[in-house]
């Protein structure tokens, strides 16, 4: 099929985004079994990093090999403007890879609109109020089932319902409302919808599930650490209301993108488990030489592809590609 | 691909009470031929009996068998959980595939057996945490 010099362009672009796309989340998904294992040895937030690192991984390295390379070795070294023949393989590609992303797109749209939908609704129907265990404004909600949950993506606010404040005492409540903070801080809900439009190994090929579900659960983890700080007295404060609230009904399903007080609620037992024998928290280092060197390895790359004869090698394995 | 053969599977047929017995068996103890089982049982047995057994299930394809010096070696097509997963399913969908008003009972009798499990799991973590708590009221005190 004969293409003009832009559309060839953008089935370059889609097509290698497909194949790095697809080769790195292999990798990824057959080596995610490994990860979630020595995740297990980590500190919680820093293996809920880690296991996002790893789901965003494929998509990330895509996007940067695209804009990296294959953009400016194109704009700079294909000089012909008239159209010219792009072989079915790449056309095949770009396709599965627009596929993919309208895909994940679309998946992550309905979820933000979903989610927006659902906290406009809290916010008319509940009344802001300062409660003395966290420092924003809480949205309590009257008449709803009863819910304790981080609502909103950008601007979140603590959602908390009346009945689950009268049936927790001060202690209880204040650690329930620390946990949804500590979400708050790390920006969960946000992460969670990039997670939804980082696409599938394939569409409807969900091979980061099981990465998916232990990155929310490390992220629930963290939360209760850091909304306990290691005291035992708030550990065990935290356990008894998520008992509690699990008693008073609300396993009930929250919208996708809402980080809610029970989280999994398969998973209460193992988290109340946890919370009976509190670990000393881990202080956070100022510098984290993987961080470090994962920046510089980065811009060193960066650097190195932009080089003339990085980008003229580069050209010509994508004419091989195009061809 | 993979429930292609899935599919191929046996599907659950009740089983008597000896077809049962043999099965553990052959869970626990893995491939035999007739004359260990007869040997393994816990009552006595004709080896034509066994025999007739064993080739019934074969023939319902829980078993394969393989021939090694003119002796058949049995061994179960399934895992023990397997095939309790079948069977339930099986027995799930039996219910579903009737009228209205026992698809509906067995529903709310589901409901009745999760949420009779939520509660009592609810209250060994309420238990573990009042324990806990007076663990800890113990340490403080001086």
């Amino acid at each position: 099929m004969i293409l003009s010099y832009l559309l060839r362009l953008c089935c370059l672009c889609l097509s290698t985004f497909f194949l790095v796309h697809t080769a790195v989340g292999l990798v990824v998904a057959m080596t995610s079994g490994a990860a979630i294992r020595a995740a297990l040895g980590m500190a919680p937030r820093r293996a809920s990093r880690l296991l996002l690192l790893l789901r965003l991984l494929p998509a990330g390295l895509a996007l940067f090999v695209v804009m990296g390379v294959c953009v400016p070795s194109y704009l700079w070294l294909e000089t012909d403007a008239s159209g010219e023949a792009v072989g079915a393989i790449c056309l095949v590609a770009a396709l599965l890879a627009a596929v993919q992303c309208v895909w994940s797109l679309v998946r992550g749209g309905r979820a933000a609109a979903r989610t927006r939908r659902h906290a406009h609704s809290w916010e008319r129907e509940s009344r802001a109020a300062k409660l003395s265990a966290v420092a924003a404004p809480v949205w309590i909600l009257e008449t709803r089932p009863p819910v304790v949950a981080l609502a909103g993506l950008f601007h979140s606010h603590l959602v908390i319902s009346r009945p689950v404040i009268q049936a927790l005492s001060a202690p209880q409540l204040a650690a329930a409302l620390r946990h949804e903070e500590a979400h708050r801080r790390s920006h969960d809900n946000l992460k969670r919808l990039v997670v939804l439009l980082s696409p599938d190994l394939l569409p409807g090929v969900s091979a980061f599930a099981a990465l998916e579900r232990a990155w929310a659960r490390f992220s629930e983890w963290a939360a209760d650490d850091e909304a306990v700080e290691g005291n035992p007295d708030s550990s065990l404060s935290l356990a008894a209301a998520l008992v509690c609230v699990a008693r008073l009904g609300g396993r009930h399903s929250v919208p996708p993108l809402t980080a809610a007080f029970l989280g999994n609620p398969a998973e209460l037992s193992q988290r109340v488990d946890r919370l009976l024998s509190p670990v000393a928290p881990v202080a956070p280092r100022r510098y984290n030489p993987l961080a470090i060197g994962g920046y510089l390895a980065l811009t060193l790359t960066a650097a190195l592809l932009l080089q003339p004869a990085s980008l003229a090698s580069a050209h010509r394995i994508l004419e091989d590609l195009i061809h | 691909m993979l429930s292609l053969f899935k599919n191929r599977a046996p599907s659950p047929q009740p089983l008597g009470p000896l077809e049962v017995a043999v099965m553990e068996l052959l869970w626990t103890h893995g491939e035999s031929n007739v004359r260990e089982v007869v040997d393994r049982l816990d009552r006595p047995l004709a080896y034509t009996t066994i025999m007739t057994t064993l080739d019934r299930l074969y023939k319902k394809r829980l078993l394969q068998r393989q021939k090694v010096d003119r002796a058949f070696y049995y061994a179960p097509t399934l895992t023990r959980e397997e095939w309790d997963h079948k069977r339930a399913g099986e027995f799930v969908a039996g219910f579903l595939a009737t009228p209205e008003p026992a698809r509906e009972l067995l529903i709310s009798c589901l409901v009745e057996a999760v949420g009779q499990h939520d509660e009592a799991l609810l209250d060994e973590l309420e238990k573990k945490i009042r324990l806990r708590r007076k663990e800890l009221a113990r340490r403080q005190r001086p």
